[in-house]
């Protein structure tokens, strides 16, 4: 276990995140999707959702939200809540204590009934996360990215979707969940950060002592391989085509000025090239996936343009190659990321994300420290990683 | 500089009144990036009949001018969008129309200064031609047009036919096809020279500044206006029923929407304290963790939490309570018997207290939130920062005496889109 207090006066509210972080697995992913649904329905203390929601309006409309994500290799849950500082209640409160109490009941004390969860909220839960599943390709986007993922990925844990899939959710009960619930709590690694005024004032609750480490591997690139087209069908009026390409480990700060270049926002290449002058594209950037070194090129195109955005989108990656990179371009792409770096300091939940990244991969740096190594990469170092970025995998949705 | 304070809540607001009577309010951030201005005229759709001070004329304006202005600002001289200008500065820039103001605005954390000599000199030099204008006119008529077919927006406009006869507020902001035809170059001038003076502008900014030297940077970007007399603005007769109880629309929605409303016909009671009443008794009665809302939910008749809104200006005062629901009739009597009959517990009413106060205080972080508040209360004659005070002092006989004097049962109206 791990405890961060991270104190600062900049926000009206304290926030407290704890994240149970444990291996990728696709034995295990339907479950650790569910969990977080089920665990916010009610607790011993407050048996069901009006329960809480009546707790968190009586502490100022506290904010509670929980969710899934994968970083690299591992499955993370994560618990959030947000309350008001102490100094701006109308009267003497340790509001923030209350809040890790909150917390702590929801992820550590549920609701059991004879040793399982209960039914009801389970098979809810259940029917609620095979709707969200089923849906998966509504949002053509994001799908069309999720799946370029997962065949590049094929054969690693990345490549694991992570809400689960159908056929475990149909066998979960709520026995063998909440079995799994407790043997989970045991192995996880459990992070707690507060961040806020009122850091320093909350005490952690006993009953959160957990010794488990979890082992970070560092990330081994893929083997070079031949491009791979991977075309899927569906009923779209534009046409998705993403662009997976695996990049190398050892300059991770040149590469993410590389991805700036190419398809970060309105200067980048990609935007340029493709969506304005040859107008192909109706989207086109790239997103820079750091713990699996890799960065994918995302663009939505007319049914009839895949040959030519395919092209120009390689003319692009084999200019960055060549050095024709301007000094407009590499500047632009530099302020680009440095300029969202410095948000990151205007949210709670973005600095609690960013030093957890940190802290989980043994980097330990703060958001300036990373933004200086950025400002030290040259337009030169940024060719030179262009040259070991190669495609690995074409996916392109169609109809 | 006048300087407004609540300790309470650590913030601290400044205002400026200009010698050319424009209002600038600051509201400083010093440990955040992010800036945020937005300059407001007091001008909206519902302001289409008025003496223009410079000739003593009294001038009926054809609806939707104040929002056909608005789209005209952006047009410079030099053919560029000042829009586009803005946004290749990376700032995030817009401008919008209500029924009693006309913003323009941009959020940043870089380039402010770059932005703000631009916005001061678009909203600043109107230029307005036969042929500018009349190519505006396709492109609002189709803004007007799909207007018409969202649903959510024929529920409200008709709502407030329900609640008004003849108030401005039950016409499209935008206008009609038809009334907008008549707008020309002459209008808009008209228009601009008497609403766009610095007299009838506030600016509102938040973000790490000075304050002073703030007000001098905008005040050697102000261009020299002749001084003005008041607008006079005309308003139709006070309404003192409601026009009628129901309207329905077909639509072809999936799930029908329905809209009740009540008017607020309690003049004399302060804007603010009825607000936050009203906040108070939803959250109480019909709150995600209410026993109505739970007992609609589980029987199937709402499937997500109801919105509820007090709009208010000096011309019009209402509730308005929406939500989706297969049978809205059954909800609808639902709710206005609840409203009517059911006395707020001490316990809810502490509950929604907090929740209604901390939601208060922690929109105090977000310097888009504050600025826009800031702006529509004070073109309301509202101090934003009286609610914190007002929240803590709020009684539940003060809750309970509005909730049975403004949401009577047989004053309800109920609007529904199937």
């Amino acid at each position: 276990m791990k405890i961060e207090r991270m104190k600062s006066n900049k926000f009206k509210t304290n926030e407290i995140a704890i994240f149970l972080t444990m291996p990728l697995k696709k034995e295990t992913i339907t479950m650790n999707a569910l969990l977080p649904a089920v665990l916010r329905r009610g607790t011993n203390k407050y048996p069901n959702q009006v329960e809480i929601g009546k707790q968190l309006e009586n502490m100022y409309g506290a904010f509670f939200n929980c969710g899934i994500d994968k970083t690299g290799d591992n499955c993370i849950l994560k618990f959030y809540i947000e309350t008001v500082c102490d100094k701006f209640l109308p009267i003497d409160e340790n509001l923030t204590q209350k809040a890790m109490d909150l917390i702590n009941e929801i992820i550590f004390n549920p609701l059991t009934v004879d040793e399982g969860f209960c039914k009801e909220y389970v098979e809810q839960e259940k029917e609620n996360l095979k709707k969200k599943i089923e849906s998966r390709k509504d949002n053509k986007s994001l799908y069309s990215l999720n799946r370029c993922i997962e065949e590049m990925f094929e054969n690693e844990p990345y490549g694991i979707y992570k809400y689960g899939n159908l056929i475990d959710l149909q066998e979960i009960d709520e026995k063998e969940l909440f079995d799994y619930y407790k043997k989970m709590v045991n192995e996880s690694e459990i992070y707690i950060v507060i961040n806020g005024v009122d850091a320093d004032k909350v005490e952690i609750p006993d009953s959160l002592d957990n010794h488990s480490v979890v082992n970070i591997k560092e990330n081994e690139p893929l083997p070079k391989q031949e491009e791979r087209i991977v075309n899927e069908k569906a009923d779209v009026t534009q046409g998705k085509l993403i662009i997976g390409m695996s990049t190398p480990n050892d300059n991770r700060f040149a590469v993410s000025l590389y991805n700036a270049v190419l398809g970060g926002g309105a200067n980048s290449k990609l935007f340029q090239n493709v969506r304005e002058k040859a107008s192909l594209a109706y989207s086109a950037g790239s997103k820079y996936i750091r713990r699996k070194d890799a960065i994918f090129i995302v663009t939505g195109i007319e049914l009839q343009n895949y040959d030519k955005t395919l092209k120009i989108i390689k003319e692009q990656i084999e200019d960055i190659k060549n050095g024709k990179v301007t000094d407009d371009e590499f500047d632009k792409a530099k302020q680009l990321i440095i300029s969202s770096l410095n948000l990151i300091k205007e949210s709670q939940e973005d600095m609690i994300a960013f030093n957890y990244d940190q802290r989980l991969y043994g980097e330990n740096l703060t958001v300036d420290e990373y933004i200086d190594k950025l400002n030290k990469v040259s337009k030169e170092k940024v060719i030179e990683v262009g040259k070991e970025i190669s495609i690995n995998t074409i996916y392109y949705l169609e109809k | 500089m006048q300087v407004i304070e609540n300790k309470k809540i650590d913030e601290k607001v400044y205002i400026e009144t200009l010698e050319n009577g424009m209002k600038i309010i600051i509201i400083p951030k010093d440990n955040t990036k992010k800036k945020y201005i937005i300059w407001g005229t007091k001008f909206g759709s519902n302001d289409n009949h008025f003496i223009e001070p410079k000739t003593g004329k009294e001038i009926q304006v054809p609806d939707g001018v104040a929002h056909y202005l608005e789209h005209k600002m952006f047009e410079q001289e030099s053919g560029v969008d000042s829009l586009y200008t803005l946004m290749a500065l990376g700032l995030d820039a817009n401008a919008y129309t209500t029924n009693d103001h006309t913003a323009y605005l941009f959020a940043c954390t870089d380039n402010f200064y770059e932005g703000l000599d631009e916005l001061m000199d678009y909203v600043q030099s109107p230029y307005f031609t036969d042929e500018n204008v009349n190519k505006e006119r396709g492109i609002i008529e189709q803004e007007i047009q799909r207007y018409d077919d969202e649903p959510i927006w024929k529920l409200y406009i008709n709502a407030m036919n329900c609640l008004y006869k003849n108030n401005p507020i039950t016409i499209d902001v935008a206008g009609t096809v038809e009334s907008i035809s008549h707008i020309t170059k002459e209008t808009l001038y008209s228009c601009y020279n008497t609403f766009y003076h610095p007299s009838n502008m506030i600016m509102c900014i938040s973000g790490d500044f000075e304050p002073n030297t703030i007000v001098e940077e905008i005040k050697k970007r102000l261009k020299p206006r002749e001084k003005m007399a008041e607008i006079k603005r005309i308003y139709p007769e006070y309404e003192p029923t409601i026009n009628k109880n129901y309207i329905e629309k077909h639509m072809n929605v999936n799930m029908p929407l329905f809209m009740i409303g009540y008017r607020d016909f309690l003049q004399n009671e302060n804007q603010i304290k009825k607000d936050i009443a009203i906040r108070i008794v939803f959250n109480s009665i019909l709150g995600k963790c209410s026993k109505t809302y739970q007992d609609l939910y589980n029987s199937g008749l709402l499937m997500r939490e109801m919105d509820c809104d007090f709009e208010f200006s000096n011309q019009y005062s209402h509730v308005l309570i929406s939500g989706e629901s297969r049978k809205p009739e059954e909800v609808y009597n639902t709710i206005i018997d609840k409203l009517q009959n059911e006395e707020i517990s001490i316990e809810d009413f502490e509950r929604s207290k907090k929740r209604i106060y901390g939601e208060f205080v922690t929109n105090y972080d977000d310097v888009e939130h504050v600025g826009r508040m800031f702006l529509a209360d004070s073109i309301r004659g509202i101090n934003s920062l009286d609610y914190i005070d007002e929240i803590s002092n709020m009684n539940i006989e003060y809750v309970n005496k509005i909730r049975k004097e403004m949401l009577k049962k047989d004053e309800a109206i109920l609007s529904i889109v199937k």
